[in-house]
């Protein structure tokens, strides 16, 4: 950190290859879409890149850049309103005919090849679960059970209090029992 | 630390799952069906998502970001891009 502030590229790179899968990864678990994720990621490290001489060392790094592409993500996702689409159907539907019309069909023979790796990738159980999680919910239990994070480092990161994390990911681990559970039955 | 013979907290149930239970309380879990069976689904759970894979962004990546970034110099000027 103390070379990429002092400015050199080689540190700035390191940086990206650092981070860049965990970064991407919480991304397009946020966002469900390849090429959006890859945007936002961009975005988040050209945004802590070039404040870099912001950063506060007495914080983690990954805690800022986490907050950094954790915000991006749920400005989107308000902006675009995709948390309320669900892959099983509109949350409004109330038969099984409804719930097919309105659901986003996985594995259709239009898919595009880039839709396809995203079925691929996204397309099972335990994606889809975490899929219709809140966002803040999602985020909070990808930062601590994919990142291995603390719930401390979760709260600076995210910047909530540590009570409200640990609320959030043990009603996200309830919820993404009770859908798994329901799916297996 | 919680008395011996009271449940599992919802903290210490992820312990558990984690593998990071301390002895006295993994003593309870061993004799306590209810804990064992919130445990085990609890667990369950949070082994499905320690195991989902990382991605990766496509190649090229650190060179699209580099190109939008400005590297500053280590005499504190902006090297142009």
């Amino acid at each position: 950190m103390a070379w990429a502030k002092q400015g050199h590229e080689a540190a700035f790179r390191e940086l990206v290859r650092r981070y860049e899968r965990p970064i991407f990864s919480l991304l397009y678990r946020m966002v469900r879409d390849r090429a959006l994720a890859e945007d936002l990621a961009q975005e988040t490290f050209i945004k802590v890149l070039n404040g870099i001489k912001s950063y506060r060392p007495e914080f983690k790094f990954s805690s800022w850049i986490f907050k950094i592409a954790n915000n991006a993500a749920i400005d989107h996702l308000r902006k675009k309103h995709l948390d309320t689409l669900s892959l099983d159907g509109s949350p409004s539907a109330e038969t099984p005919e409804q719930m097919r019309a309105t659901s986003l069909q996985l594995g259709d023979l239009g898919e595009s090849p880039l839709q396809q790796v995203e079925s691929r990738e996204l397309g099972t159980a335990i994606e889809k679960a975490i899929s219709k999680l809140r966002p803040e919910y999602r985020s909070c239990i990808l930062l601590r059970h994919v990142e291995g994070y603390s719930y401390e480092e979760i709260a600076e990161s995210l910047e909530l209090p540590l009570g409200t994390v640990k609320t959030y990911i043990h009603r996200a681990r309830n919820e993404l029992r009770v859908y798994l559970e329901d799916r297996r039955e | 630390m919680n008395h011996p013979e009271m449940h599992l907290t919802t903290d210490e149930l992820e312990l558990w799952a984690l593998g990071l239970l301390g002895a006295q309380r993994a003593i309870h879990l061993a004799d306590c069906s209810l804990c064992r069976e919130i445990a085990q689904r609890e667990r369950k759970v949070i082994l499905e998502l320690v195991q989902l894979p990382h991605y990766g962004p496509a190649a090229g990546f650190a060179d699209r970001v580099m190109a939008k970034v400005k590297v500053p110099t280590p005499s504190g000027d902006w090297e142009g891009r």
